[in-house]
């Protein structure tokens, strides 16, 4: 890359680096905001009534409390609240659970993750790239019976919720068939770690929930593709290149490397349904992934816990945000080279 | 014999199918074009002017049908039929090779996120069996853009490294990258600006003066273009020829009273400004799926006769080298 | 006018498939309940039971008729579906048609505003929302929906507005004397009046599948019963181990066959009024 190449690279990748910086800070500022803002004050409510549980264990119950009041920044004004909330994220502390106290969020939930990831990320990428293949043969193919079939169906199975997908699958290879296990991300009874016993294990579990993903993700991209290949084919530059005699083959390997960019946008804006998707399916297969803990601390009411989920989720899922955009701005020359239409 | 013909279309009919009815937007069209002509075509949009240019190098595309005619192309050695071949053939030795089109909208018209360079080893790709050196193409490349006014080296660049004006004059270069016989200009100069539009003009003047490409058709609205660049002019309306004169002639003494229409100034007013009560011609051109029955031109002409109403005047020879399709010169 | 805007989409299947289906989904929501009135909040008969002549779609564990909840669940969800499409239309249009009339630094901001909201994932955001609130309503849930679904209409209606203004009878118009009203009630609310109802069905959609999402998580409506609810009882009992396909596949079938109707009608629509699908 020549040295003048590099400048505007850098300048489109410094500003989504800015903006993703400045939504994060809005979505961190909401999640301080809520708790507090909204009637009938939850976190009040919620240390009222540990203190009238305080009679079973006193001594723990009180320590509870007394971090929590501390962490919430109970009785100060609420700028202080608001500074001291930032300043210990930004030391990476994210608060202590109620529910498995005294052990910090960031430590309860730290082995659930990579479960999450570990399916999440395979289980969009595969779907991306069936869904985008089969959009573009049809949308290529117009009008045939292969883009009907690939339409039709696409249009029912987008509509599938991932989790429904999931108990029809366990429903019908675990429950009725028998192939599958039911539930779980291991067998029961097994320790994680490196043998080959666990990795297999992990792998038979990982079947059906990747499934439910992966099938029912399928549908939207290939629709989107479709579509875009279909504005494509009737771009300017394709009809250039169809008189000047290219072949079928060179117009639609244009057009398929032109929707993919498109499309590589797309994957960032979707991975945070795909992801909310994902807990719902986890929770679905009892899967030890963040839906798993998600759930618990929802139907405790740990809300640290469920602070620290969506400070971790967020952050998450901007990082991968910012990935694709640093491979995007790799992959196309117009941003490369600046001539980047921004966000 | 002093006129070669370049291409000749016989009584060619070209429908788009809408449902269960026909939008005739080429509905019997004949005429020549022999070598070193420049022969413009006018009308106003939605006259079928457009679509000839696809119909003229046979890429036919649904829904536009194909209903009859023959198109005849001079590729050198004999004539060919190119109704007849199919379409892999046409992509092969006719489309690129023999015939050009200079589109539109040249601002968007090269593949985007793809070296010029890389695009042209595409289509030279598509079009020889590797016996061709893909280096000499890319020095004729390199020629041809300095031909057009451009640096030998803008073809190792994207084209949103380049201006609007240079685009245009790349993408006449890459139209006539193979030395097509004839080169077909769908309004290629509509979206510039004065001066790019007289360097576009000088540029393919050039191109037919050096005998790269042998002849021109330029399709336009545009009688001031067509009055500077052209030989012939050739009047749309309605899907027909309605006149088919050389400019010198037209411009003097426009024989339909369409031509003398166009000729008294009269741009194309799009729908939206009708509607708001501004109108140039009076009454609007006809709708293509259902035209007036006899002359298309009667519900708009002055001089209708009650033949007019019924009949459909044929392109007659009036003159030497005058056509025109009215019964005011038809007795 | 409206004439020769419909008859075509009634010569295509797609389109009358997607609205067949839909409408009956409608009819069963309304007059379900009332031809079948049993209430189905209570726990009258035997648990678990499968499909029979007395409850067409079995019980659930506490003895509930599931067909009773199905019919009602589709009314709910339906209606917060309904509520979501409104208030993110609103939204969305306001945003957009205000952004693109304006300009300058009020659209600069709105946008930057329109894309924080779109970057922010909302289905998060909606369960945090509903984590803290004890009472939800089908109309609170619709709230917490609408108002974080709406980004990327007012961006499209943004986008299709500025083009419109940019052309040529827009700025004649403006010339004439037409004020931003009534340019926008003239000449800009039909251009995006299709565009309009195409996202308004599938905001439908959203709100529909949002739903059921918030309620599989617990976070559903804590009074009635939605398609949602019904399937989180599935799930709590065990129903999809246990064997009791009844309980959770009716009501599953139900949104599916209810959201890709509409996306099916959409699309169809898209095929007829879109000049670069239209079907040849």
């Amino acid at each position: 890359m020549p040295k003048t190449a590099l400048k505007p690279f850098l300048k489109y990748v410094g500003r989504r680096f800015f903006f993703l910086i400045l939504t994060y800070f809005v979505a961190i500022t909401i999640i301080f905001i809520l708790p507090r803002a909204i009637p009938g004050n939850p976190l009040s409510q919620l240390l009222s009534r540990i203190a009238v549980q305080g009679a079973a264990n006193p001594e723990t119950i009180s320590n509870v409390q007394k971090s929590l009041m501390e962490e919430f920044g109970v009785g100060k004004p609420i700028i202080v609240q608001y500074l001291s909330f930032l300043g210990r994220l930004f030391r990476g502390d994210l608060g202590t659970s109620i529910n498995f106290y005294p052990k910090k969020c960031l430590d309860v939930l730290a082995p659930f993750i990579p479960w999450t990831l570990f399916l999440l990320i395979p289980a969009t990428l595969t779907a991306w790239i069936i869904g985008n293949t089969l959009g573009a043969v049809a949308g290529n193919k117009r009008g045939t019976w292969m883009d009907n079939l690939v339409l039709n169906t696409s249009l029912v199975i987008s509509q599938i919720p991932y989790y429904w997908l999931g108990m029809l699958l366990i429903y019908t290879f675990s429950v009725k068939l028998g192939i599958f296990p039911t539930q779980g991300g291991y067998a029961q009874g097994l320790l994680p770690s490196f043998s080959f016993k666990f990795i297999t294990s992990v792998l038979y579990h990982y079947v059906l929930p990747f499934l439910s993903i992966v099938i029912a993700a399928i549908g939207g991209w290939a629709i989107g593709t479709r579509l875009l290949v279909i504005y494509e084919l009737d771009a300017d530059y394709t009809i250039f290149a169809v008189n000047l005699g290219m072949r079928d083959r060179t117009v639609f390997k244009y057009v398929f490397r032109n929707i993919l960019l498109p499309q590589i946008t797309g994957l960032a804006l979707n991975l945070g349904s795909a992801l909310g998707g994902a807990l719902i399916t986890e929770l679905i297969f009892n899967y030890p992934g963040t839906g798993y803990i998600l759930f618990r601390a929802l139907s405790t009411l740990d809300y640290p816990l469920i602070q620290a989920i969506f400070v971790i989720l967020i952050v998450a899922i901007y990082f991968a945000n910012f990935i694709v955009d640093f491979v995007y701005a790799i992959v196309d020359p117009r941003i490369r080279l600046g001539q980047g239409e921004g966000s | 014999m002093k006129d070669t013909l370049i291409l000749s279309l016989e009584n060619v009919r070209s429908y788009y199918a809408k449902g269960n009815y026909y939008v005739k937007a080429v509905d019997g069209v004949s005429f020549n074009i022999f070598k070193g002509e420049v022969v413009g075509i006018v009308g106003e949009s939605g006259s079928g002017k457009s679509t000839l240019s696809n119909v003229m190098i046979m890429n036919i595309k649904k829904p536009l049908n194909f209903i009859e005619g023959k198109v005849i192309l001079n590729v050198g050695a004999n004539f060919l039929e190119l109704n007849t071949l199919p379409r892999q053939e046409l992509q092969k030795i006719i489309w690129g090779r023999e015939t050009s089109i200079v589109p539109q909208s040249a601002m968007n018209a090269l593949m985007p996120t793809k070296k010029i360079r890389d695009f042209i080893s595409d289509l030279v790709k598509d079009h020889f069996e590797r016996a061709l050196n893909e280096e000499e193409i890319i020095e004729r490349a390199k020629q041809r853009f300095t031909d057009v006014g451009l640096s030998p080296n803008d073809i190792y660049r994207y084209p949103f490294e380049l201006s609007g004006g240079m685009r245009q004059r790349a993408v006449i270069a890459m139209a006539t990258l193979l030395n097509p016989r004839l080169l077909i200009c769908d309004e290629p100069t509509s979206a510039l600006d004065v001066a790019n539009q007289k360097l576009v003009l000088k540029t393919l003047e050039q191109l037919r003066k050096r005998e790269i490409v042998e002849s021109i058709v330029f399709i336009t609205h545009d009688i001031a273009t067509v009055r500077q660049i052209a030989t012939r002019m050739v009047v749309m309306y309605a899907g027909k020829i309605v006149e088919n004169s050389p400019v010198e002639d037209i411009i003097k003494d426009p024989l339909h009273p369409y031509s003398r229409g166009l000729l008294l100034s009269v741009v194309t007013p799009e729908p939206e400004i009708k509607k708001r009560g501004i109108s140039f011609i009076p009454g609007t051109p006809p709708d293509l799926a259902n035209p007036p029955i006899g002359c298309r031109f009667h519900p708009r002409c002055p001089y209708k006769m009650d033949i007019c109403e019924k009949e459909e005047p044929p392109l007659k020879k009036v003159d030497t080298n005058r056509e025109v399709a009215c019964f005011l010169f038809n007795k | 006018m409206w004439k020769a805007m419909i008859r075509p989409l009634f010569k295509s299947p797609k389109f009358i498939v997607g609205m067949t289906i839909f409408l009956l989904i409608v009819l069963m929501a309304i007059f379900g309940p009332i031809l079948y009135p049993k209430d189905p909040t209570s726990f009258a008969g035997m648990p678990e039971q499968p499909p029979s002549k007395e409850y067409p779609l079995g019980t659930d564990t506490y003895g509930g008729d599931l067909l009773a909840k199905v019919l009602n669940g589709t009314r709910s969800s339906l209606y917060v579906g309904f509520l979501v499409a409104i208030i993110s239309m609103s939204i969305g249009l306001l945003v957009g048609i205000f952004s693109a009339m304006k300009g300058g630094i009020v659209d600069e901001l709105l946008m930057s505003f329109t894309n924080i909201v779109l970057t922010i994932p909302s289905i998060l955001l909606a369960i945090l929302i509903a984590s803290y609130l004890r009472i939800r309503s089908l109309e609170v849930i619709a709230v917490i929906l609408g108002i974080l679904s709406w980004p990327w209409f007012a961006r499209a209606i943004r986008a299709q507005l500025m083009s419109l203004i940019n052309r040529e009878y827009v700025y004649l118009s403006r010339l004439a004397g037409y004020g931003d009203f009534r340019l926008a009630i003239e000449d800009l609310i039909p251009a995006i009046a299709t565009y309009t109802f195409m996202a308004f069905i599938l905001f439908i959609n959203g709100g529909i599948l949002g739903e059921a999402g918030l309620s599989l998580i617990g976070l559903g409506p804590t009074k009635g019963v939605t398609l949602g609810v019904v399937l989180q009882w599935a799930v709590l009992m065990e129903a999809v181990r246990r064997g009791l396909w009844w309980w959770f596949i009716p009501p599953g079938l139900v949104i599916v066959l209810l959201t890709s109707s509409l996306l099916i009608i959409t699309t169809a629509m898209d095929e007829v009024f879109n000049p670069k699908l239209r079907e040849r």
